[in-house]
């Protein structure tokens, strides 16, 4: 009896560790995913590097990027492993990185990360590089060197400067002679998104990322998150949530089955069978982008950019950082590294090849440089933050607080029950309220 | 080394030239299975952010998980819905793909290995991508109904209803290794019980149900237990083919933990789930070995 007992017991500890076990194992399946990625990389630059960079992006950055690498090693001799993957992948990768203080020498990073890694110590403090002139920052304008500025220090140099944006298909629009003029307000934005649905069957989506739901705060002058607790009452967010709903029931919104932002490649713009499954317009990421949506476009298809459609828009519109180049601080070269980002940032040689893919470059002279070099749709990209969106906007909104990936998802999740039909404007809006509560509130 | 010496003595007992020879598993269980299970529980009651220090807060977490937590939830229903539905259906198929296969033939040999062979890959990264491809509005499954004469452009991965289907069937394309397992137990059934059988006048259904079905409970019992066990713990196809979309039906247990964990930054509530899961897989195998008595025969 007391024998069964205890195999019994053994049985049930095995199952617990066979349990745990796999628990494990789910760990490290999504690595291999990762490292798949990162080991192509590995195998383009040879053995043993002298520095990492990592990034995410998509696959017009990781060539032009990895090849920008190559020449730093044939110009100096300093080889550097680039590692490169999606978006949701390269932040697990940085935070368990972080944790066991191994992270990539040279990081690129985002607006809406920045603070939690400062916070956290994780980041090399520039202001010493910059002072001593091994990071060359005179091209760079004063405005766009703040963007790097965190609790005194500067801890990322803005990589490209660059805005969120609306694309479109512009082959669509001018099929039918409708031509989408800058700061647009968003009743002119229904009539055309109504018009193009009802002749040819084109939806807009607007409604899947929660950019939107910034620049529309921004118009409508709601803080979402200045003082970490969004609004006084939910009832505040129910009007955007109704311009929502009223989207899907008037049927000129793709609804959310449709939809996949996860990559460039897949955004219902320029992926699809047929226009009941496409997207005639997207909000998915900053102007820079659209040379990204461009190569991913079917042949024969042209994409255009144009301020997001707001009350408001010189209120709405803001330029931002399309992302950073930062110095990790578990760096063991830290003159090595400042080097390449100076090279990245300031190289003639460099630039030639990234032609701006991140963003109009932070250095006004490399920005002159390259702008005969860029493709006719670069040219587009960085007219639009030139002469579009700067005489035409308000400064940003500050950095993201942490917590803030938590609310993103609450946002997309809610966006997705609107979508389909399985929540009100006023549940939606009470839901993102209570979440912001439950993240910030006392 | 002298054979005096007590160094010599030492590895010649038996009892220590086991213990040496176990201490690589020995090892590698303890530092990578015993000791990280329990820096995990300490986790669990901890604020724990990855990048700083972990801060101990009791029981918060599980408090958290089981009164303020929807989306746990709603994971777990969607996890409890994929077990339930997926475990018993795979069994149901890889036996009988098992009792057909059982007959030798000429290519019996082949089929084996090809119905193998999804249990083996179709875990991988490359089947979850191929599978979100298969069941794209534009895909291979929308197009096959296209030749029957079904147009359709249906997201079979953006409905509520439907998303969680792809995941189930391929499941119970998997059916591999139970239907391995399967086989080799069918061939263990002594021959004599059907031919006793045949004299008493039984029919193949009969014999199906009475000789068959008993003689191999043991092994379904077992195929239960370790496929329940996996079914809980999916993970891959979520995260890969549905991102838990649309709106969490296919988030499963797994996943939501990692977003917990490495998007959210909240490892210390992932540990907290982890250890709720051990617990409640622990507890399951326990109510299905209770239940052992009424159904799996004995042949002892």
């Amino acid at each position: 009896m007391k024998s069964k007992k205890v195999k019994r017991i053994l049985a049930l500890a095995v199952t617990g560790v066979v349990c745990v076990s796999s628990l494990g194992a789910c760990g490290s399946s999504s690595d291999s995913g990762e490292s798949s990625s990162s080991e192509s990389s590995e195998e383009s630059s040879s053995g043993s590097s002298d520095l990492v960079m990592a990034w995410w992006g998509n696959q017009v950055r990781n060539e032009k990027t990895q090849e920008a690498l190559d020449k730093y090693k044939e110009l100096n001799s300093v080889s550097v492993e680039g590692q490169f993957y999606q978006w949701n992948d390269y932040w697990s990768k940085m935070a368990t990185a972080a944790a066991g203080n191994s992270m990539p020498d040279l990081i690129q990073m985002d607006y809406s990360y920045i603070e939690q890694y400062v916070d956290n110590g994780q980041l090399l403090d520039l202001t010493p590089y910059i002072e001593s002139g091994a990071l060359d920052t005179s091209n760079i304008p004063e405005n766009v060197l703040a963007m790097g500025e965190v609790d005194g220090g500067n801890y990322g140099i803005a990589a490209g400067v660059s805005g969120n944006c609306l694309f479109y298909n512009k082959t669509v629009t001018d099929e039918l002679g409708i031509t989408m003029k800058d700061n647009m307000s968003f009743d002119e934005f229904v009539a055309i998104a109504k018009q193009i649905t009802e002749e040819t069957g084109y939806r807009a989506n607007i409604l899947s990322q929660n950019n939107y739901f910034t620049e529309w705060s921004r118009a409508e002058g709601i803080p979402i998150v200045e003082a970490k607790l969004p609004v006084e009452s939910a009832d505040q967010y129910t009007p955007f949530y109704q311009i929502m709903e009223d989207s899907i029931k008037d049927g000129w919104q793709l609804t959310p089955d449709y939809i996949d932002t996860t990559a460039v490649e897949t955004d219902p713009m320029v992926y699809g069978s047929s226009p009941e499954t496409m997207a005639w317009c997207t909000i998915n990421g900053t102007s820079n982008q659209l040379t990204a949506f461009q190569s991913a476009a079917p042949e024969g298809t042209e994409i255009a950019v144009t301020t997001i459609p707001t009350t408001d828009t010189v209120t709405s519109n803001y330029l931002k950082p399309a992302l950073y180049f930062s110095i990790s601080a578990d760096t063991e070269d830290p003159d090595a590294a400042v080097a390449l980002l100076d090279y990245l940032i300031n190289s003639e040689d460099a630039n030639a090849i990234l032609l701006g893919e991140r963003g109009v470059p932070a250095s006004t002279a490399i920005a002159d440089y390259i702008y005969d070099l860029v493709s006719e749709t670069e040219q587009k990209s960085f007219a639009f933050v030139t002469d579009v969106i700067t005489p035409n906007s308000s400064p940003i909104n500050p950095p993201d607080p942490t917590g803030m990936s938590e609310l993103t998802d609450t946002l997309k999740k809610v966006a997705e029950k609107i979508g389909y039909g399985e929540a009100s404007a006023e549940e939606a809006a009470q839901e993102v309220y209570n979440k912001g509560i439950e993240l910030w509130g006392e | 080394m002298h054979s005096d010496s007590k160094l010599y003595k030492f590895l010649n007992k038996e009892k220590s030239a086991g213990v040496i020879f176990c201490l690589p598993f020995i090892i590698g269980f303890i530092a990578f299975l015993i000791v990280p299970m329990g820096i995990s529980l300490y986790y669990s009651f901890c604020d724990y952010d990855i990048l700083s220090p972990p801060k101990f807060v009791g029981l918060d977490n599980y408090i958290k998980m089981f009164t303020g937590d929807e989306v746990f939830w709603r994971s777990f229903k969607a996890t409890v819905y994929f077990a339930l539905v997926s475990v018993p259906l795979r069994l149901v198929f890889a036996l009988i793909v098992a009792m057909i296969l059982v007959k030798p033939t000429k290519l019996t040999g082949f089929y084996r290995a090809a119905y193998y062979l999804p249990s083996i890959i179709g875990g991988s990264v490359a089947v979850a991508v191929l599978w979100k491809r298969m069941f794209a509005p534009d895909g291979v499954v929308n197009a096959l109904l296209g030749t029957i004469g079904i147009d359709t452009n249906f997201a079979w991965l953006g409905s509520t209803k439907t998303a969680i289907w792809t995941l189930i069937i391929l499941a119970v394309w998997q059916f591999g290794s139970s239907m391995l397992i399967f086989l080799s137990a069918l061939k263990q059934i002594p021959k004599d019980l059907y031919e006793a059988a045949e004299v008493d006048g039984a029919t193949k259904v009969t014999k199906f149900f009475k000789v068959t079905l008993p003689l191999l409970t043991p092994t379904i019992f077992f195929n239960l237990v370790m496929q329940m066990i996996n079914g809980f713990l999916a993970f891959t196809q979520s995260l890969i083919i549905t991102q838990g979309k649309p709106m969490d039906s296919t988030l499963f247990y797994a996943v939501y933990m990692y977003q917990q964990s490495f998007n959210y930054n909240s490892a210390g509530y992932a540990s907290a789930m982890a250890w709720t899961m051990l617990l409640f897989i622990g507890l399951l195998t326990l109510i299905l070995f209770k239940t052992k008595k009424f159904w799996v025969y004995d042949q002892e």
